[in-house]
C-alpha cells in the first residue's frame, strides 16, 4: 500500500538522502526515496520540487549545476553547515515524535 | 488563502522571478532526460522511455506551479513575520520611534516642499508647445551701456529679418499695454499684450473657446478684438460661453471677444521678459498689433518683444550667427538714414539669440540649487540621525540580537528583519514628511518674492510623491543598512565577550561619533549659510536709498483727453498744488520713472569742459520742482528747482547726483556747469544743484550717473507725497483730490517708498528666511542626535561611572567626563564644518551683498553658537550620569 507522507517529512528525508549520498540532483534524491521505501513512496517524481525549494530558501542546501555521470546537465543540491545542524534537529524532532506516536500506539494495544 | 497566496506568488513572479522561472525549466527539462535516460537503459524505445519517464514524473505544470507557491509563500511568511515583529519593538519603544520618525519626517518635508517648487519652477514645463525651440531676440547695441536684453529689432529690422532669416519656424512682436478695464464701476489697469498674426502661432498655443488673431485681424487697426485670458473670463463673464459674443471695453473702447485661452496660459509672466513691464504680472487680454505701413519700417528703437521659434535641429548658436550677419547687412544699408536714428545713436544694432527657459528661470536657478542643496543637507542630517538612533537602538539589543543569532537566526535574516525595522520608520517618516510639506507649502506663498515664477504653483503632483517615498525610503534603508551589517557581523563568541565586558566599554562605538561630528560638519555649513545671508539682508535692509521710505506714491495717467503740453502742464501743476494743501502734506512732486520701479530713461550727455567721449550717458528724470522735498532727497551742494525753473526755455536748469558731479567736475564746482545732449545743438542745461545718490535700479547696485530736469509736461507721472499723517488716510485725500480734478482719472499704485523697497528686497528675504528655517531645523535636529547619543553613551557607561564614583570620582567629574566627551565631538565637527563652508560659500558669492564668504564675524558666532548649543545638549545626559547611584550601578549587571 502507498505510504501517504506527512507533512515535513520529505524535507527530512532529503536532506537525510543529501546527507548519505553526498550532493545530489532531483532525479537522484526521488529515485532513491524510492529505492529506500521498496517504491511503497509512490510519489510523482515531480512532487519533490516544493520540499526542495523550502530547503534551499531555508538555506539549508545550495544548488549548482553541474554534469552526470552520462554527461548530462542536472542541478545538484549540496547540504550546507546549516542544513547539517537543520538535519540532526529535525532528526531529533521526528524521534521524539515517532517514540511518542509508537508510545501510545504500543500503550493501545 | 489559496486565492491570496496565488496573487502575491503571481506578483513575485512578475518582479523578478525570470532567473528562478528560467532555473526551474531547465532543472525539469534535465530530470526528464534523466528519467528518460533510465528508462533506455532498462531497454525502452526512445519513444516509450519519453513517456515512461513523464509518468514517473508527474504532471510537470503542476510540479512548477508547486515550486512557484513554495517559492513566494516563504517570502511572504518571512516579510509578515518581520512587519509584525517589527511594529512589536517599535511600539515598545516609542521614544525611539517617535523621534527617529519625526525626524525623518523633518527632513523629507522640507525636502518635498522644496523639491515641489522646483518642480513648478525648473521642471514642469511651460504652457507652450515645445519650449526648448522658443527663442527672443534683441538686438544690443555697443554704444548704449545698457543690458543686452533691453531692446529688440526696430519692426523694419525685424520683417527685414522674418523675410531672410533661415534658421525660425516662425517669428512674433508683441508690445506690452495696460489697458483701463471697466468693472463694476470702478477702472481696473489690467495687464495685456499687442501682438502681431504669428504670437499664438509662434507660441503654438490653442484657445479653449473661440479662436486667436487671424491675419486680417492684424491688418486692419479698426477691427477691434480681443482673446482673454481664463481667469478674465472666469471673473468678468462667471465662465459663460456666451462671452464670444460679448464685447469688452479696454480704454474706453469697445473690443469684441474672440477667443479664451487655457487656464496657464498668461504669457507674458512678468518674469518671462527680462526687462518688461514690472506693472504686469500675467497678462490677461491680448489684442492685435495692428501696425500701419509706416510703423512697420520703422528703424527707430521700439517697446516690441521679438521672439521666434528655432527650426529644429537649429542651434541657438546658428541662429544668433545668421541674425548677427543680417544685422550686419542692415546696419549698413540704413547707417546714412537720419529718419529714425535717434540722437546720438549709430546704428550698430547686434544680435542676440536667448532661450525662453533661460531668460525665465535662468535668473532663479542659482536660487533653486541653492535651496536644494540645503535641503539635501538637511535630509542627510536627518539621515544620520536616525542611523544613529538605529544603531544606539542595535547596540542597545545587541543582547536580543545575539541570542537569536545563537539560536540559528541567519545572518541575512537578520539583516533583513532590522532592514524591516528601519523600512517601517521610513515608511512613517514618509507619511507623517507628506503632511509637513503640504503644511509648509501652504506657508510658501506668505513668503512668495513675487519674482520666482509659478512659485504658487508649487503642488505635491506625482512626481514630487515619487521623491519623497524615494527619498525617505532610500533615507531609512541607508541608516538602516550599517546598524544591520553591524549587527549581523557579530560573531557569537565576540558577542559573548563584549557582553563580558559591556560593563566598561567605549560606551559608543566610532561610526556614532563620526556621524555625530559630520552632522554637526553640516550643521556648521548650513547655519554659516544663513549667517551669511542674514548679514546681506541686514546690510541690504541699511543702504542709503537716497529717499525717504515714508514718501507716498501714486501713479496717474492721463487719457486722450488731454494730448497738448499745455494741458498737461495745468493738470499737473493743479494737482501739486491741491496736493500741497492738504493738511499734514510736506511736499507733493511728480517724476516720470520712479525709484524701484524697473523703468528708466538714459541721455546722452555732453560736459562743457570736460574730456568728453563718445556714447556718454545718464538716467534722466523729468520732475516737478518740489520732487525732492517729497521724496527726502538730500541737497548736497546748490539748490533744489524753483518753480520758474520749469518753465525756463533757455539755459535749462538741471539738478545732478553726487555720482555724476565726481565724475564730471572732479576738483571744480559743478554749480553753473553747462552740459548738453547733443553735441550739434546749442541747447545748454545749466547745474544749479548736486543731490544725494538715489538706488534706482536695485538696492544693491551701486546708483548711476543721475539728471533731473524740472518739468510738468508729462502724459503719465509717479507723484510722491510726504506727509506727516498715516499712509491710508494720505491713501483717501490723494484718491479725492485727484477725483475733485478729474473724476475719470483713477490714482493706481498707490504705496509708500517703502513698500517698493521692501519688494525689491522680497526674493532676499525669501532666501534668508529659508535657509535659515532650514540651518535651524538642522540645528535642531544635529541637538537631538548628540543629546540622544550622550544619553545612550551614560547609559552604556553606567557600570563604569559607578566604578569612578565608588573610586571617589565626585559628580562634577562625572559630569565633565560627559560633557567634555561631547564638546570633543562637536570641536570636531565645527572644525570640519569650517573647512567644508570655506569650500562651499563660495557657491554663495553671488547671493551676499556686502559681506565677503569668510567672514569673520559669521565663522566665529556659528562656531560659538554650535559649541553653547552642543555643552546645552549634553547637559541633561551628563547630569544623568552625575546622579548614578554607585551601588544601583554595579549592582545592575
Amino acid at each position: 500500500m502507498p505510504i501517504q507522507i506527512l507533512q515535513g517529512t520529505l524535507d527530512l528525508m532529503i536532506l537525510r538522502t543529501l546527507a548519505t549520498m553526498g550532493p545530489q540532483h532531483a532525479y537522484g534524491i526521488a529515485n532513491r526515496l524510492q529505492q529506500v521505501s521498496d517504491d511503497a513512496l509512490n510519489l510523482n517524481q515531480g512532487t519533490i520540487y516544493p520540499a526542495l525549494v523550502r530547503i534551499e530558501q531555508h538555506g539549508w542546501t545550495r544548488g549548482s549545476w553541474g554534469k552526470t555521470e552520462n554527461g548530462r546537465e542536472a542541478k545538484y543540491y549540496t547540504l550546507t553547515k546549516a542544513g547539517l545542524k537543520a538535519l540532526d534537529e529535525e532528526t531529533e524532532r521526528w524521534r521524539q515524535m515517532a517514540g511518542v506516536v509508537e508510545k501510545l500506539l504500543a500503550e493501545e494495544q | 488563502m489559496a486565492g491570496w497566496r496565488r496573487i502575491i506568488a503571481r506578483l513575485r513572479r512578475l518582479l523578478n522571478n525570470k532567473r528562478a522561472e528560467e532555473d526551474l525549466a531547465h532543472e525539469v527539462a534535465s530530470h526528464l532526460t534523466l528519467l528518460t535516460d533510465d528508462f533506455e537503459r532498462r531497454g525502452m524505445s526512445p519513444e516509450e522511455a519519453r513517456l515512461a519517464a513523464r509518468r514517473a514524473y508527474g504532471g510537470v505544470e503542476q510540479a512548477k506551479q508547486a515550486h512557484r507557491d513554495e517559492r513566494s509563500l516563504l517570502w511572504i511568511e518571512q516579510t509578515m513575520q518581520d512587519l509584525r515583529y517589527g511594529l512589536r519593538t517599535l511600539s515598545k519603544s516609542p521614544g525611539f520611534t517617535i523621534t527617529a520618525v519625526l525626524t525623518l519626517a523633518l527632513g523629507v518635508g522640507a525636502c518635498t516642499a522644496i523639491f515641489s517648487l522646483v518642480n513648478a519652477v525648473l521642471i514642469r514645463s511651460l504652457p507652450y508647445g515645445d519650449p526648448e525651440h522658443l527663442v527672443y531676440l534683441f538686438s544690443p547695441n555697443p554704444s548704449l551701456k545698457i543690458p543686452a536684453e533691453v531692446i529688440c529689432p526696430s519692426y523694419g529690422d525685424f520683417y527685414d529679418l522674418k523675410r531672410e532669416a533661415k534658421s525660425y519656424a516662425d517669428m512674433s512682436n508683441f508690445e506690452q499695454a495696460q489697458f483701463g478695464v471697466a468693472q463694476q464701476g470702478t477702472t481696473q489697469r489690467i495687464g495685456g499684450a499687442r501682438v502681431d498674426a504669428d504670437f499664438f502661432s509662434t507660441l503654438q498655443s490653442m484657445p479653449e473657446l473661440g479662436r486667436t488673431f487671424a491675419g486680417e485681424d492684424n491688418l486692419q487697426a479698426h477691427t477691434k478684438v480681443a482673446v482673454i485670458s481664463h481667469s478674465l473670463w472666469v471673473s468678468m463673464f462667471g465662465a459663460r460661453p456666451d462671452a464670444l459674443n460679448r464685447s469688452i471695453q479696454l480704454d474706453g473702447a469697445n473690443y469684441q471677444i474672440v477667443g479664451v485661452m487655457p487656464p496657464a496660459f498668461e504669457y507674458p509672466f512678468k518674469s518671462d521678459l527680462p526687462y518688461g513691464d514690472s506693472d504686469i504680472k500675467s497678462t490677461q487680454i491680448w489684442v492685435p498689433l495692428a501696425l500701419n505701413a509706416q510703423a512697420r519700417t520703422s528703424r527707430g528703437i521700439g517697446n516690441n518683444v521679438s521672439f521666434a521659434r528655432l527650426r529644429s535641429g537649429v542651434s541657438i548658436h546658428q541662429a544668433q550667427a545668421e541674425m548677427a550677419g543680417i544685422m550686419a547687412r542692415l546696419d549698413k544699408e540704413y547707417a546714412a538714414d537720419p529718419r529714425d536714428a535717434d540722437a546720438g545713436l549709430t546704428r550698430e544694432w547686434g544680435a542676440l539669440v536667448e532661450s525662453f527657459t533661460g531668460i525665465s528661470i535662468g535668473p532663479v536657478r542659482p536660487l533653486m540649487r541653492l535651496l536644494l542643496a540645503a535641503v539635501g543637507l538637511v535630509l542627510l542630517i536627518a539621515c544620520g540621525n536616525v542611523a544613529n538612533l538605529l544603531l544606539a537602538r542595535a547596540a542597545e539589543r545587541g543582547r536580543e540580537l545575539g541570542v537569536r543569532a545563537a539560536l540559528g537566526a541567519g545572518r541575512g535574516r537578520m539583516v533583513r528583519q532590522l532592514l524591516t525595522e528601519s523600512m517601517l520608520v521610513g515608511v512613517g517618516g514618509c507619511a507623517v514628511g507628506i503632511v509637513l510639506a503640504v503644511f509648509f507649502l501652504r506657508l510658501l506663498p506668505k513668503l512668495d518674492p513675487g519674482n520666482i515664477p509659478r512659485l504658487n504653483e508649487a503642488s505635491l503632483d506625482a512626481r514630487v510623491f515619487l521623491v519623497a517615498i524615494g527619498g525617505s525610503l532610500l533615507t531609512s534603508l541607508l541608516a538602516g543598512f550599517m546598524p544591520a551589517i553591524g549587527a549581523s557581523r557579530m560573531e557569537l563568541t565576540e558577542f559573548l565577550k563584549s557582553h563580558a565586558m559591556r560593563g566598561s566599554s567605549a560606551g559608543h562605538s566610532r561610526l556614532q561619533s563620526a556621524l555625530i561630528v559630520a552632522q554637526t560638519a553640516m550643521v556648521v555649513v548650513l547655519l554659516a549659510g544663513a549667517g551669511l545671508l542674514i548679514r546681506s539682508y541686514i546690510n541690504v535692509e541699511s543702504v542709503d536709498t537716497g529717499f525717504t521710505r515714508s514718501a507716498m506714491t501714486f501713479h496717474v495717467s492721463l487719457d486722450q483727453r488731454y494730448s497738448k503740453p499745455e494741458q498737461h502742464v495745468a493738470f499737473y501743476k493743479d494737482l501739486m498744488a491741491k496736493l500741497e494743501a492738504l493738511p499734514g502734506v510736506q511736499a507733493a512732486g511728480s517724476v516720470n520713472y520712479l525709484p524701484l520701479t524697473n523703468s528708466e530713461s538714459l541721455d546722452f550727455i555732453y560736459v562743457d569742459g570736460f574730456d568728453n567721449k563718445d556714447h556718454q550717458q545718464t538716467e534722466g528724470r523729468d520732475v516737478t520742482p518740489h520732487y525732492f522735498a517729497a521724496m527726502n532727497i538730500p541737497l548736497v551742494a546748490g539748490r533744489y528747482f524753483a518753480d520758474a525753473d520749469a518753465s525756463a526755455r533757455a539755459n535749462r536748469p538741471v539738478i545732478i547726483n553726487q555720482k555724476f558731479a565726481e565724475t564730471f567736475f572732479p576738483n571744480r564746482n559743478p554749480i553753473g556747469g553747462r552740459i548738453t545732449g547733443d553735441p550739434k545743438q546749442a541747447l545748454l542745461w545749466t547745474v544749479v544743484g548736486v543731490v544725494a545718490d538715489v538706488r534706482n535700479t536695485s538696492l544693491e547696485e551701486e546708483p548711476q550717473l543721475q539728471m533731473y530736469h524740472a518739468s510738468y509736461d508729462t502724459g503719465d507721472a509717479s507723484v510722491a507725497v510726504r506727509s506727516t499723517l498715516p499712509p491710508a488716510t494720505v491713501a483717501n485725500e490723494i484718491r479725492a483730490t485727484l477725483k475733485s480734478i478729474d473724476p475719470s482719472l483713477a490714482a493706481t499704485d498707490i504705496h509708500t517708498m517703502g513698500d517698493l523697497v521692501s519688494i525689491a528686497t522680497a526674493r532676499r528675504r525669501f532666501q534668508t528666511s529659508l535657509l535659515t528655517l532650514f540651518a535651524g531645523i538642522a540645528l535642531i535636529m544635529a541637538l537631538v542626535g548628540l543629546s540622544g547619543l550622550m544619553r545612550f553613551s551614560v547609559n552604556r557607561r553606567t557600570r563604569e561611572v559607578g566604578i569612578r564614583m565608588a573610586l571617589g570620582a565626585e559628580r562634577r567629574d562625572v559630569m565633565l567626563l560627559i560633557l567634555r566627551n561631547a564638546s570633543v565631538l562637536v570641536i570636531w565637527g565645527v572644525g570640519l564644518g569650517l573647512a567644508c563652508t570655506w569650500i562651499a560659500t563660495r557657491l554663495l558669492k553671488s547671493f551676499l551683498f556686502g559681506v565677503g564668504q569668510h567672514d569673520p564675524f559669521t565663522v566665529v558666532t556659528v562656531s560659538v553658537l554650535l559649541v553653547v548649543c552642543g555643552l546645552m545638549a549634553a547637559f541633561v545626559p551628563a547630569r544623568r550620569a552625575a546622579s548614578i547611584d554607585p551601588m544601583q550601578a554595579l549592582r545592575t549587571e
